[in-house]
C-alpha cells in the first residue's frame, strides 16, 4: 500500500514536472513595451515594436515559441512610467522589458526596474542625468539611443568634417537659443561646456569653435512664443550657426519671426525633440538644418532601412515620420537576433549574447554594445546632421550615409 | 467731473509710458502693443461671461483651442485662408458655447463660485483631453504668405500682421459696447449683469441672456482663433495659459470694464516685452506680468478704502 503511494506520488510529480516545462515550452515569450502612445513618438514605436513581433512570428517565432508584446501607455508621465514597469512584471509576467522615450519618464523608472532586473533594452531617454542614476554594474541594462554628450560630441565630429570638405564653410561662432525649462538650459550648459573646452583646443568643437553666446526665451509650449527679442539679440551677434533648443511648437513660429525681423544666418539648425507636423511642407523650413537619428532619405542608401519603410507603410498605410520607428523596430529585432543566436532566454546566458549581438538596424546604422560613460552596454553613439531641402530632410553627415550636399548659405 | 479727471490722468499716464518706450525702443513697443492687444481681444469675452454671469471660464482658453483647430482643419481640408474661416469657426463656436451652456454651465451659474470653477474644470479637461484624441499632442502650423510679413521705418523692421489684434481688438470691444448700448437685448443683458433679480422681476428672460452672452464669448473666440492662426503652432493646451491671463486682465481692468482690458492688455503686454528685451531676464516676463497686475488691484483697493 505504502509503496503504491509512494509511486503514485513520483508519478503525479513527474507528470505535473512533465507538464509544466511542456506548457512553459508554448507559452509565448513575452516583451513588455511603455511608450506613450497619446504622441506621435510612442505610437509609432508600438506599431513599429508590432511590426517587429508579427514578423518575427510569421517566420515561425523565435526557439519554436510566439513572441507576444504587452504594451502599456506612460502618458508620458513618470508615475506612470514606473507603474507600468510594475504591472508588466506582476501582472503580465513579461520576460524582458522594451520602450520608451523622455528622461524624465525614465528617470521614475529605473528604481523600478532595478527592484526586478530583467532584461532591459532601452530605445530613448537620452539624459546623461538618467545613465547616472543606472550606476555601474548593472549587466542587465541595455540602453540605445546616444546619451546627450553622446550626441554632443558627435556634432562636433559632424561639423568639424563637413567643414573640412567644404572649405568656404564657418561655423567659429555660434548663437544658441535655448528655452527656459530644463531641456533648453541642459543644452545651454553642454554647450557652454563645449565652448569653453573648445577654447583649451579641447573636446568635440576644439577645431571649429571660436565664440559662443547662448540666449533664453520662453517656449510656446509653455505660454510663450515671442521670439523677436532674442532673433534681434542673435541678428545682432550676426554668427555663423544659429542653433535653437526648445519644443516642436517652437519650430515654424522662430522661422516666421526670424523673417520678420531680417534675421538670415547663414547656418540656421533646429534641434527640438521632434519637429511639427508637415514640418517640410512649410516653405521656411527649406534650408533648416536639424540633428537625428534617421530620415525617409535614407531608403535611398540603406537596404533595412528601405525594408523597414516599406514593411511600415504596407501595414499601417502611412508613413513612419519619427526616428522613433525605426528605434521601435531596432528594439525587438535587435533582442530576437540575441535570442536566437544565444538558443535561449536565460538571463544569464542571454547577456554575454546581446552584448556581442550586431544589428544591421533601418536608422542606417549598425547596432553594437560598447560602454559609455558610465554603463556597460550603449547602443548608438552617433546622431546625423540632416537638411530639409524640398520638403525632405537630407541626410548631410555621416557622409557614408550621406544623401544629400548641404545647402549653405541659408536663407529666405 | 473727478471720475473725468481721473480717468484723463491714467490716460495720459498710459501714453505717456507708450511714448517712453517707443523713444527708447520702437521694436519693443510694436511687440508688446501686438502682443498686449491679443491678450485683450481673447480676455474680452471672458471678462463679458464673468460681469454677466458672474462666471470665472477655466475653459475659456481651451475654447480658444477648439476654435484654432477647427480653423486648422478647414485650412487642411478644404485649403480655405485662415481669415476667411473666421465665419464658420465663429457659427460653429457659438453652437458649442450653447451647447456647452446648456448641458452644464447653466445648472452652476446661481450656485457659488467653487461649483463654477470644478464645473468648467471639467470642460476645460474634456476639451484639452478631446483635443489630444482626435489630433494627436503634435503640434501643427498653416503657412500664409502674410503672417510674417513686415515694414521698415528708418532702421528698424516691424511685423506687420500682429497688428490685426489690435484691430479685431478694437471692432470686438466697439461692437461689444454698441450692442450692449444700442440694442435691445444688449440693454438686457446689461440690466442683467447689474441686477438679475430686478432684470427677472421686470420681465426680462435671464436664462435667454446667460445662453446668448456664454454663446457669443465662445463665439468671439472663434474669431480670435482664426486670426491667430496664421502664426502659432496649435496643440491641445495652447490655450491653456490664456485663462489665467485673460482673469488677470479682467481682474486689473475692474468687473465689467471692457475699454480698461485693451489698456490693461497693452499696458500688460508693452510690460512683457520690456522685460523679454534685456538679455537674459526672458523668464521675469511673468513675475513682472503678473507683478504690476498686483500692484494696480491693491491701488485700487487703497483708493477705494479712502
Amino acid at each position: 500500500m505504502k509503496k503504491l503511494l509512494v509511486i503514485s506520488l513520483a508519478l503525479i510529480f513527474v507528470f505535473t514536472f512533465a507538464l509544466n516545462t511542456v506548457n512553459a515550452q508554448d507559452d509565448p515569450i513575452k516583451i513588455g513595451a511603455v511608450n506613450p502612445l497619446g504622441d506621435i513618438t510612442g505610437r509609432q514605436s508600438t506599431n513599429a515594436m508590432k511590426l517587429a513581433v508579427d514578423q518575427i512570428n510569421e517566420n515561425g517565432g523565435l526557439l519554436g515559441r510566439k513572441v507576444e508584446l504587452v504594451v502599456v501607455d506612460s502618458e508620458f508621465r513618470p508615475e506612470k512610467g514606473s507603474a507600468a514597469i510594475d504591472k508588466l512584471a506582476t501582472v503580465d509576467k513579461v520576460d524582458f522589458f522594451v520602450g520608451g522615450m523622455s528622461s524624465g519618464v525614465h528617470l521614475a523608472q529605473i528604481p523600478t526596474l532595478k527592484k526586478y532586473e530583467k532584461i532591459t533594452i532601452w530605445a530613448g531617454a537620452a539624459s546623461g542625468k538618467a545613465e547616472e542614476t543606472m550606476g555601474e554594474g548593472n549587466e542587465w541594462y541595455f540602453h540605445l539611443h546616444p546619451w546627450d554628450y553622446q550626441q554632443g560630441a558627435s556634432y562636433g565630429r559632424g561639423w568639424t568634417q563637413i567643414v573640412e570638405k567644404n572649405p568656404d564653410l564657418d561655423v567659429g561662432k555660434v548663437f544658441l537659443a535655448y528655452e527656459e525649462g530644463s531641456f533648453g538650459t541642459e543644452s545651454y550648459k553642454a554647450y557652454q561646456a563645449m565652448f569653453n573646452a573648445a577654447k583649451d583646443g579641447e573636446g568635440p568643437f576644439s577645431e571649429i569653435m571660436d565664440d559662443f553666446k547662448g540666449a533664453s526665451f520662453k517656449s510656446a509650449a509653455a505660454g510663450g512664443g515671442q521670439y523677436r527679442a532674442m532673433l534681434r539679440d542673435a541678428k545682432e551677434y550676426d554668427p555663423d550657426l544659429f542653433i535653437w533648443a526648445g519644443w516642436e511648437a517652437d519650430a515654424i513660429p522662430m522661422l516666421g519671426q526670424a523673417k520678420e525681423v531680417g534675421f538670415e544666418p547663414p547656418l540656421y539648425v533646429g534641434a527640438p525633440p521632434g519637429w511639427p507636423q508637415g514640418f517640410g511642407n512649410n516653405p521656411l523650413s527649406d534650408g533648416v538644418v536639424l540633428y537625428g537619428m534617421w530620415a525617409p532619405a535614407l531608403n535611398e542608401v540603406s537596404e533595412p532601412a528601405k525594408e523597414f519603410w516599406d514593411a511600415y507603410v504596407e501595414k499601417y498605410n502611412s508613413e513612419p515620420a519619427t526616428y522613433f520607428a525605426p528605434l521601435g523596430y531596432t528594439n525587438i529585432m535587435y533582442l530576437a537576433k540575441a535570442i536566437e543566436n544565444a538558443g535561449t532566454i536565460e538571463k544569464d546566458e542571454l547577456i554575454p549574447v546581446l552584448q556581442n549581438t550586431k544589428y544591421e538596424s533601418p536608422l542606417g546604422s549598425t547596432l553594437e554594445i560598447t560602454p559609455s560613460n558610465v554603463i556597460e552596454n550603449q547602443g548608438f553613439t552617433d546622431q546625423k546632421i540632416l537638411q530639409y531641402q524640398d520638403g525632405k530632410q537630407q541626410v548631410i553627415w555621416p557622409f557614408e550615409f550621406s544623401t544629400a550636399e548641404l545647402e549653405y548659405p541659408f536663407s529666405w | 467731473m473727478s471720475l473725468s479727471l481721473k480717468t484723463n490722468k491714467i490716460l495720459l499716464l498710459f501714453i505717456a509710458f507708450l511714448i517712453i518706450v517707443g523713444i527708447w525702443q520702437p521694436n519693443v513697443l510694436m511687440d508688446g502693443v501686438q502682443r498686449g492687444s491679443m491678450y485683450a481681444l481673447i480676455a474680452l469675452p471672458l471678462a463679458l461671461v464673468l460681469g454677466i454671469l458672474g462666471v470665472l471660464n477655466l475653459a475659456h482658453g481651451d475654447f480658444l483651442t477648439v476654435a484654432l483647430y477647427l480653423s486648422y482643419v478647414l485650412y487642411s481640408n478644404i485649403n480655405m485662408d485662415p481669415l476667411l474661416t473666421m465665419i464658420p469657426v465663429t457659427i460653429i463656436m457659438i453652437l458649442l458655447g450653447g451647447g456647452i451652456y446648456l448641458l452644464t454651465v447653466k445648472y452652476v451659474v446661481d450656485e457659488g463660485h467653487l461649483n463654477q470653477l470644478l464645473i468648467t474644470f471639467g470642460v476645460s479637461m474634456i476639451l484639452i483631453e478631446g483635443v489630444k484624441i482626435i489630433w494627436t499632442t503634435q503640434p501643427r502650423n498653416v503657412f500664409t504668405g502674410y503672417a510674417y510679413s513686415s515694414f521698415s521705418i528708418g532702421n528698424y523692421s516691424f511685423g506687420s500682421y500682429g497688428l490685426i489684434y489690435l484691430l479685431m481688438a478694437v471692432v470686438v470691444l466697439v461692437g461689444l459696447q454698441l450692442f450692449l448700448k444700442k440694442t435691445r437685448l444688449g440693454q438686457a443683458t446689461f440690466a442683467v449683469g447689474q441686477n438679475p433679480k430686478g432684470a427677472r422681476i421686470v420681465g426680462i428672460n435671464v436664462n435667454f441672456v446667460y445662453l446668448f452672452v456664454f454663446s457669443i464669448a465662445v463665439g468671439i473666440l472663434g474669431i480670435v482663433g482664426a486670426g491667430m492662426l496664421p502664426q502659432h503652432a496649435i496643440f491641445p493646451s495652447v490655450g491653456s495659459p490664456f485663462s489665467l491671463k485673460s482673469f488677470a486682465l479682467a481682474a486689473m481692468a475692474g468687473l465689467g470694464n471692457l475699454n480698461g482690458i485693451l489698456f490693461a492688455g497693452i499696458t500688460l503686454g508693452v510690460g512683457e516685452a520690456i522685460v523679454n528685451a534685456i538679455p537674459g531676464y526672458s523668464s521675469w516676463a511673468d513675475i513682472v506680468f503678473f507683478g504690476v497686475l498686483i500692484i494696480v488691484i491693491l491701488t485700487r483697493s487703497f483708493r477705494e478704502a479712502r
